[in-house]
């Protein structure tokens, strides 16, 4: 767990060294495969199949419905 | 199934292979006041979209077939005016084959089974807010999932930062068809607070923490003696990462999941995803790869069975509740067709092996599980 803190500690100290687009710099973050889900029903059906066979469900978001699988 | 959206200054527009030169045209136009208003997340999505998959889904065991699934689905995004936006799905899968009742043992029958959800959201954008309302509904012949949930996103005044509160109530009821736990319900109530930042013109991270807490019946009804606590937590903490590199064409795909949960099991994910523009027909191939582990429940005993069951204690020989590890490959290949038409491709290949554990030992006397899926998606943009 401390691992794991520090790796967020670090990665949060990256961030605010950034510089953050101007309106005219987000050509490439509105490229399809640069948003974090795009194809919602794909995602959906990815996470769906975990949940099925893992023990660990959700963090993707809150409102999906649940399933008799698990 | 959970899925929000939290991006930042971007929403849906043409993928890679719908329009080559993209990222180039995007850039052009991204000038102050030229902005097109479908790559920006702050103002409602001004294209709809249909799509509808196919996925064929199985799973087998040394020497063992199990589950077979097949899945049609289908997902509609429809702007309303300037400031709404309607969307929904469905899907219906159609389940056979055998299940385990406890460890590697499969049920000598046949199982068959069905499955039918859909789900509706209505988003508003309002200034600095959008605002959504959802509705969800999943049925089976044994159980029924019925819940709603509010969103909101709250977007900085320069658009590179998103905030995301969420939260979901669900109802379910379970009536196993062995009379086992007949009218049995389960409530719970998820939370989700989270953060998606533009970091650089190439960068962008998303942070997502989720709180889940329930109460009702947790127990498998068809695995002999399983008994789950009636309350469960947890948290989960999702972070993802998205970096474009121009001079390959090329996106790479980060993500970590880490879930704590009060039935004692901890798992780590890890996802890298690499989506590669091809310079021929606006091809785009993903190669993906997915690492998971988890420890075991509380109540998870190892075989043999019913070896460590104490009448009135929580017990499960449910090897999904074991220590393992999990490794998923698969491949993505998307293309364009005709007239707004793109069609995508995607094969997986899953194998659990309680040898991958990496977080202490992977629970003994479990066989390795192994899955494999193929999904077809044919989407439209109008």
């Amino acid at each position: 767990m401390r691992i794991l803190i520090a790796l967020a500690c670090l990665a949060l100290a990256s961030c605010a060294s950034m510089d953050p687009p101007k309106p005219w710099e987000k050509g490439n973050l509105a490229r399809p495969d640069m948003q974090f889900d795009y194809d919602r029903l794909d995602t959906r059906t990815q996470q769906h199949i975990y949940t099925s066979k893992e023990a660990a469900t959700g963090g993707y978001g809150v409102g999906g419905g649940g399933c008799g699988c698990n | 199934m959970a899925w929000v959206e939290a991006a930042v200054g971007v929403t849906r527009v043409e993928r890679p292979h719908e329009k080559r030169g993209g990222a180039l045209l995007l850039s052009a136009l991204a000038l102050p006041g030229v902005v097109p208003t479908d790559a920006n997340a702050q103002s409602a999505p001004d294209k709809g979209i249909f799509e509808a998959q196919y996925l064929s889904y199985r799973d087998w065991q040394p020497g063992r077939n199990r589950m077979k699934v097949d899945a049609p689905a289908f997902y509609a995004l429809m702007p309303i005016g300037d400031t709404w936006v309607v969307e929904g799905g469905m899907v219906y899968d159609s389940m056979s084959g055998a299940s385990p009742l406890y460890f590697n043992v499969l049920s000598g029958a046949s199982v068959g089974d069905y499955r039918t959800a859909g789900d509706i959201k209505v988003t508003k954008y309002v200034g600095n807010q959008a605002v959504s309302v959802g509705a969800f509904v999943s049925s089976e012949q044994d159980f029924l999932s019925r819940g709603a949930s509010l969103n909101v996103q709250y977007f900085s005044e320069d658009r590179n930062r998103t905030w995301l509160l969420g939260v979901a109530g669900t109802n379910d009821r379970i009536n196993a068809t062995n009379g086992v736990a007949p009218n049995s319900t389960r409530n719970s109530v998820e939370f989700v607070v989270g953060i998606t930042q533009a970091l650089s013109p190439s960068d962008i991270v998303q942070s997502n923490l989720t709180y889940y807490t329930g109460h009702g019946y947790y127990s498998d009804p068809y695995k002999p003696l399983d008994t789950r606590p009636s309350d469960r937590q947890t948290w989960a903490w999702l972070t993802r990462y998205n970096h474009y590199f121009a001079d390959a064409d090329a996106t790479l795909k980060l993500g970590y999941r880490l879930l704590l949960d009060s039935f004692g099991s901890t798992s780590n994910a890890v996802d890298v995803a690499w989506a590669q523009g091809l310079p021929w027909y606006g091809i785009a191939v993903t190669p993906a790869l997915r690492f998971y582990t988890q420890t075991a429940a509380n109540f998870y005993k190892n075989p043999p069975f019913p070896s460590g069951y104490v009448d009135g204690d929580n017990y499960s020989a449910d090897t999904r509740l074991a220590s393992f590890g999990a490794i998923t490959a698969g491949v993505t290949v998307a293309a364009p067709l005709w007239d707004g038409w793109n069609v995508s491709l995607r094969a997986d290949y899953y194998r659990q092996d309680p040898d991958w554990q990496i977080f202490g030992t992977g629970s003994p006397g479990i066989q390795i599980f192994a899955a494999r899926w193929f999904q077809v998606n044919l989407t439209k943009n109008f």
